[in-house]
C-alpha cells in the first residue's frame, strides 16, 4: 500500500523491525529514568507525587508517541524518537533536580512538543507547502523578528535581561525558536531551486569570483537578520547560529569551499566589530580568554561549569549528591554542567554520543533523499540546528568557544526549544519515512 | 549524487568537533579535581568543609570542652563550651579558619586521619557520606584552666603551666580573648580589638624578660661552682641598664646580700657582679643550655614568635651589651611557655620535658580511646644537684623573699618574681611550681602586661599552682587500645 496524500510518497508495504528496535531503546531510556528517580526520592528522602507523574507523562508520551508512529510512520528511523526522548526525559530529571518549581511546566511543554511531534510527522502536507510557500515563511519569519523587536519581553519581568519572548498570559514564546526552522525552511527550498546556478559557478566556478544577485540576494538577508538579532536583541547565540547554519547550507548547496572560508572570515570579522560595538560581546570574548581572575565577578558562571565538571570528574557525583546549582541559570544554559557534575564524564559522553547519533541519522536521511534537493537540503539544515546548537553550548561550557546564550536542545529547561527541538524530529522523522 | 561530498564532510566535521567536545570534558574531569576543584573560590570545598562533623575535644579528664552539634536544618554547629578555653582551643571557622587546638590538631579532628577500610570508604565515596572527625583528650585540665583564667580576670598577659615530669600542659591562657561562639559575628571587631585577642601570647609572645632570667642565671652560677653565700656590701643598690634603672623587687632586711638572698629578693647587683665575674662565655653557654637560641614549641600549635628578626638574633652577644642581655633588657625575648619549662626542669632533676597536650585520639563511632603522644622524654639543662639547690631557693623566695604571696597553705611552692621593662610600660613575671615529691608536681610562668605588681603576679601563681596541685591527684587514666 501507499500513501500518496503527499508531494511525497510513504513507504508502508512491508512491516519492518523499526517498531521493534524503537520499544526495546524506549524501555531502555524508561529504566535509566526509574532509577534516577528513584535515586532522587532516595536522596531527598520523601516521596513526592509530582515526580512520578511527570515521568508518567514521559510513559505516556512515549508509548503514545511510538504507537502513532508505528501506525502512520512505520517505515521511520527507529533510533531518532527514542534517542529524543531519552534525551527529553534525562532534561525532565535535570530540571526536576536542579530546579523543581519548573518542572511541572517543563512536563506540560514535553506533551506539547510530543503531539506537535506527531502532527509535523503525520501530517500529509507540511513539507509540499514548506516548499511551496518559502517566500510566506520567510515574512512570517520576518514578522516574528519584528514582532520581538518591538514587543518583546522577557519572563522574569527584568527590563535589563534580553528581550527575547513574545508572551501570551502565562505562556512565554521565543519566536527564534520557530524562526531558526522557518529559516532552514526557507535555505532548503531556496538553494534547492537555485544550486544548478550556484554550482555552475557563481561561486569560484567557471566564472570565477563574480557573484549573481541570486546567491548575494540571501546572503544579505541572511547577514541583516543576524546583524538585527545581535544589535536589537544582544542575541548573540542566535545570530552565530542561524548564520553558520546559512554559511553551510549554502556550503551544501554549492559545494564551494570557498563559502566555508569566506564564513568563516565573516563570522570572525563580525565578531570582532561585535567586540568594539557591544559590551555583551566584550564581556563574552573576555571571559572566554581568561576568565580566571574575574571567578567571583563576570566569569563566575563560565568558572562555576567548569568547576562542575571537575567535580563529576569520571563517574559524577550521582544525582542530587553534587553541587550545580552554584551555576547561575543552570537548568537552562548550564544544564550541560549540571549533567557532568552530577553523571560525569561517562554522562557527557553519552549525551555527545545521543547527539552525533541524532545528527549522523539526519545527514544519513539527506544523503538518501539527495535526488529531492529540497529533502535532502531541509534534512541537512535540521540536523545542523541540532548539531549546531549542541555544539555551541556544550563547547560554551566547556569553554572551548566564547560562550553564547543558548539552550542544549531535548534537554534545557525552555518550552519554546524543547517545542522547536520537537518539530525538527517530527520532521526528520517524516523525511526519513519517505520512499527514496 | 549532489550532495554526498558535502554531507560526508560535514558529517565528518560535525563528528570532529563533538569529539573535541569529549576530549575537553574528560580532560576537565582527569585533570580537574587536582587543579581547579582546589581553587580557593571553589564554593564545593567550603560546602564540604561544612559537612565535616569534627571531633569533640575533650580534657585530661574527659570533659566535653568542645562538640559539634546537628542543627534541624542538616547544618552543624560548632560549640565551645567554656569560654575560659578560647585561647588554648582556638576556633574552627568556615570562613576565618582555624586556630589553637582546632588548628594544632585539624586533621584528626577532621577525620584525616581515621583509618577505613576499603569497603567502608567506598560506601562513603558512594554515598557521599561526610566526613566525620575523630575525637581527641587534651592534656588540659578544665579547673586548672578555670582557675588560670579566674585568677588573672581582666589582666593583659599570659599563663602556662605544665604537670611535671610529664610535661603535658595542664592550662594555657591568653588574654585578652575572645568567645568563638561568635566568631564570625565580631570578627571585624576582634581583629581591631585593644591587644588583639587572636595571638596567643603564652606561646608566640616575645617578651622582655628582665630580672626573670635570674633563675637561669642563678642555674649558671651553680654550674660555674660561683660561691651563692658570699656577702657583698652594698648589695641592695641599683644597677643602670640604658635608660632603665633596676632595683630590688622586694626590699631586703639587710643591706649585704649575698646571690643567693639577692635572688630571693630580686636585686640586681649581686647578680651584674656575678656576670662579669664568670664571663660572657660561661653566660652564654648557660642560656644555651636553656634553650634560648631555639625556644621550645607545643605540637601543632604556631609558638615562632611573630618577629622573626629579634628571633634569628636575639641571643647575637656582645661584649658593648653584655649586661643588658644578661639581665633580660637587651635582645633575648622569652615566651612564657619557655619560662614555664624552665621551672619545670628545675622540679625535674635539671630535665626539661617536651610540652605537650594531646593525650588520646578516640576514631569515630567507637569507645576506645588510643594514645597518641607518648611524649617522656626530656631534654637535660641541670644536673640533679644543681636543680634541687635551686628548688630549696625558690622555695624559699615564696617562703620569706619577693614572691612570698605565692604561698598556698600546705603546699610546697617555690617561686621568683621579677620585672621587665619595654619603653614605658613594665611587664611583671611569675615564674614557679608545687612539687608533690618524687619529681613529680607543676610548673607555671606567667606574665602581666603593664603592671609591676609583683604580689599580684605571684597570688595568681600561688592559687592556679594550688589548683593544678589538686587536680594532679584525682585524674583517672582512661582506657586505652592496649588496656
Amino acid at each position: 500500500m501507499t500513501f500518496s496524500a503527499d508531494t511525497f510518497t510513504i513507504k508502508h508495504e512491508h512491516q519492518p523491525d523499526t517498531a521493534r528496535i524503537e520499544r526495546r531503546l524506549l524501555v531502555v531510556a524508561g529504566l535509566f529514568l526509574l532509577v534516577n528517580y528513584l535515586g532522587l526520592t532516595l536522596v531527598r528522602n520523601s516521596v513526592e507525587l509530582e515526580e512520578w507523574v511527570h515521568l508518567g507523562v514521559w510513559v505516556i508520551g512515549a508509548v503514545v508517541g511510538t504507537a502513532l508512529l508505528e501506525h502512520f510512520l512505520p517505515f521511520r528511523d527507529p533510533l531518532l524518537f527514542p534517542v529524543t526522548m531519552f534525551l527529553s526525559g534525562w532534561g525532565l530529571i535535570l530540571i526536576e533536580r536542579l530546579a523543581p518549581p519548573f518542572a511541572e511546566r517543563q512536563t506540560i511543554w514535553l506533551a506539547v512538543s510530543v503531539a506537535a511531534m506527531l502532527v509535523v510527522s503525520i501530517f500529509p502536507h507540511l513539507l509540499r507547502w514548506l516548499r511551496q510557500f518559502r517566500y510566506v515563511l520567510l515574512l512570517l519569519g520576518i514578522l516574528l523578528l519584528v514582532g520581538t523587536i518591538v514587543l518583546g519581553t522577557n519572563p522574569s519581568g527584568l527590563l535589563s535581561a534580553p528581550q527575547l519572548w513574545l508572551g501570551f498570559g502565562a505562556i512565554f514564546f521565543q519566536p527564534s525558536e520557530a524562526l531558526k526552522i522557518i529559516l532552514v525552511a526557507f535555505l532548503a527550498s531556496y538553494l534547492a531551486e537555485q544550486f544548478p546556478a550556484i554550482r555552475s559557478g557563481a561561486l569560484g566556478g567557471n566564472r570565477g569570483l563574480s557573484i549573481s544577485p541570486r546567491v548575494l540576494g540571501p546572503i544579505v538577508l541572511m547577514w541583516t537578520i543576524c546583524i538585527l538579532i545581535l544589535v536589537w536583541q544582544r542575541d548573540l547565540g542566535t545570530a552565530i547560529l542561524f548564520f553558520t547554519i546559512f554559511v553551510l547550507l549554502l556550503y551544501v548547496a554549492s559545494g564551494s569551499n570557498l563559502v566555508l572560508v569566506s564564513g568563516l572570515l565573516l563570522i570572525i570579522a563580525a565578531g570582532l566589530v561585535a567586540y568594539k560595538a557591544f559590551p555583551v560581546v566584550q564581556l563574552r570574548m573576555d571571559i572566554w580568554i581568561n576568565p580566571w581572575p574575574e571567578s567571583d565577578g563576570r566569569a563566575f558562571q563560565i568558572v562555576q561549569s567548569l568547576l562542575a565538571f571537575a567535580a563529576g570528574g569520571t563517574f559524577g557525583q550521582g544525582i542530587a549528591q553534587g553541587s550545580p546549582t552554584y551555576i547561575p541559570v543552570v537548568h537552562s544554559d548550564f544544564v550541560f554542567s549540571a549533567l557532568a557534575e552530577e553523571w560525569g564524564l561517562l554522562g557527557t559522553i553519552a549525551v555527545i554520543a545521543c547527539i552525533a547519533i541524532l545528527v549522523a541519522r539526519g545527514m544519513r536521511i539527506a544523503i538518501r533523499q539527495e535526488k529531492r534537493s529540497f529533502l535532502a537540503l531541509l534534512a541537512v539544515g535540521l540536523s545542523l540546528l541540532i548539531a549546531t546548537q549542541s555544539f555551541l553550548i556544550m563547547a560554551g561550557v566547556l569553554k572551548l568557544v566564547p560562550l553564547t546564550g543558548i539552550t542544549l536542545p531535548y534537554l534545557s529547561y525552555g518550552g519554546s526549544s524543547l517545542l522547536a527541538s520537537f518539530v525538527i524530529l517530527g520532521l526528520l522523522l517524516r523525511l526519513s519515512a519517505l520512499e527514496n | 549524487m549532489h550532495f554526498t561530498r558535502e554531507i560526508n564532510r560535514l558529517m565528518f566535521g560535525i563528528l570532529l568537533l563533538l569529539g573535541i567536545v569529549a576530549v575537553a570534558a574528560a580532560y576537565w574531569a582527569v585533570v580537574g579535581p587536582d587543579t581547579i576543584l582546589q581553587r580557593q573560590d571553589n564554593p564545593r570545598l567550603v560546602q564540604t568543609e561544612a559537612e565535616i562533623r569534627r571531633g569533640s575535644i575533650l580534657d585530661r579528664d574527659n570533659t566535653l570542652l568542645v562538640t559539634t552539634t546537628l542543627n534541624d536544618d542538616n547544618s552543624l554547629t560548632r560549640s565551645y563550651i567554656y569560654p575560659e578555653f578560647a585561647s588554648a582551643l582556638g576556633y574552627a571557622s568556615l570562613r576565618y579558619g582555624v586556630n589553637g587546638a582546632e588548628a594544632a590538631f585539624n586533621n584528626i579532628l577532621r577525620g584525616d586521619t581515621v583509618n577505613n577500610d576499603i569497603l567502608n570508604q567506598l560506601s562513603n565515596d558512594l554515598l557521599h557520606k561526610a566526613k566525620v572527625g575523630s575525637d581527641v583528650r587534651l592534656t588540659f585540665d578544665l579547673d586548672v584552666q578555670q582557675a588560670a583564667v579566674s585568677a588573672m580576670g581582666d589582666h593583659t598577659g599570659a599563663i602556662v603551666i605544665l604537670d611535671v615530669p610529664t610535661g603535658q600542659v595542664l592550662a594555657m591562657a591568653s588574654l585578652p580573648t575572645y568567645d568563638p561562639n561568635t566568631l564570625d559575628q565580631n570578627w571585624e571587631a576582634l581583629t581591631q580589638a585593644k591587644g588583639n585577642p587572636f595571638f596567643n601570647r603564652a606561646l608566640q609572645g616575645t617578651y622582655q624578660p628582665g630580672l626573670a632570667l635570674q633563675t637561669p642565671l642563678l642555674a649558671a652560677a651553680l654550674l660555674a661552682n660561683y660561691p651563692l653565700n658570699t656577702p657583698l656590701a652594698d648589695a641592695n643598690q641599683s644597677v643602670q641598664l640604658g635608660e632603665v634603672s633596676f632595683s630590688c623587687v622586694d626590699e631586703p632586711p639587710d643591706t649585704t646580700l649575698t646571690l643567693q638572698s639577692a635572688y630571693l629578693y630580686g636585686c640586681p647587683y649581686p647578680f651584674a657582679q656575678m656576670i662579669r665575674d664568670i664571663g660572657i662565655q660561661t653566660v652564654q653557654s648557660a642560656f644555651n643550655t636553656f634553650a634560648f637560641e631555639r625556644p621550645p614549641t607545643l605540637t601543632g600549635y604556631v609558638t615562632n614568635p611573630a618577629d622573626q628578626t629579634v628571633q634569628s638574633s636575639r641571643f647575637l652577644f656582645g661584649t658593648d651589651n653584655f649586661t643588658e642581655n644578661a639581665l633580660g633588657q637587651g635582645t633575648i625575648t622569652v615566651s612564657p611557655l619557655e619560662m614555664a619549662v624552665i621551672a619545670a626542669a628545675i622540679v625535674n632533676d635539671g630535665n626539661a620535658p617536651i610540652p605537650h597536650s594531646l593525650l588520646q585520639v578516640r576514631p569515630p563511632n567507637t569507645d576506645v580511646w588510643h594514645d597518641e603522644e607518648g611524649v617522656n622524654s626530656s631534654v637535660p639543662m641541670l644536673t640533679a644537684d644543681s636543680s634541687r639547690q635551686m628548688q630549696t631557693i625558690m622555695e624559699a623566695a615564696v617562703d620569706e623573699g619577693a614572691a612570698h604571696a605565692a604561698a598556698q597553705p600546705d603546699l610546697t611552692i617555690g617561686g621568683h618574681v621579677a620585672l621587665a621593662y619595654v619603653g614605658e610600660t613594665t611587664q611583671t613575671w611569675f615564674i614557679g611550681f608545687v612539687t608533690m615529691g618524687n619529681r613529680q608536681g607543676a610548673a607555671i610562668a606567667l606574665v602581666l602586661e603593664d603592671t609591676s605588681n609583683t604580689d599580684l603576679a605571684a597570688e595568681i601563681g600561688g592559687q592556679v599552682l594550688a589548683a593544678a596541685q589538686e587536680q594532679l591527684g584525682v585524674i583517672t587514666p582512661q582506657p586505652t587500645a592496649a588496656s
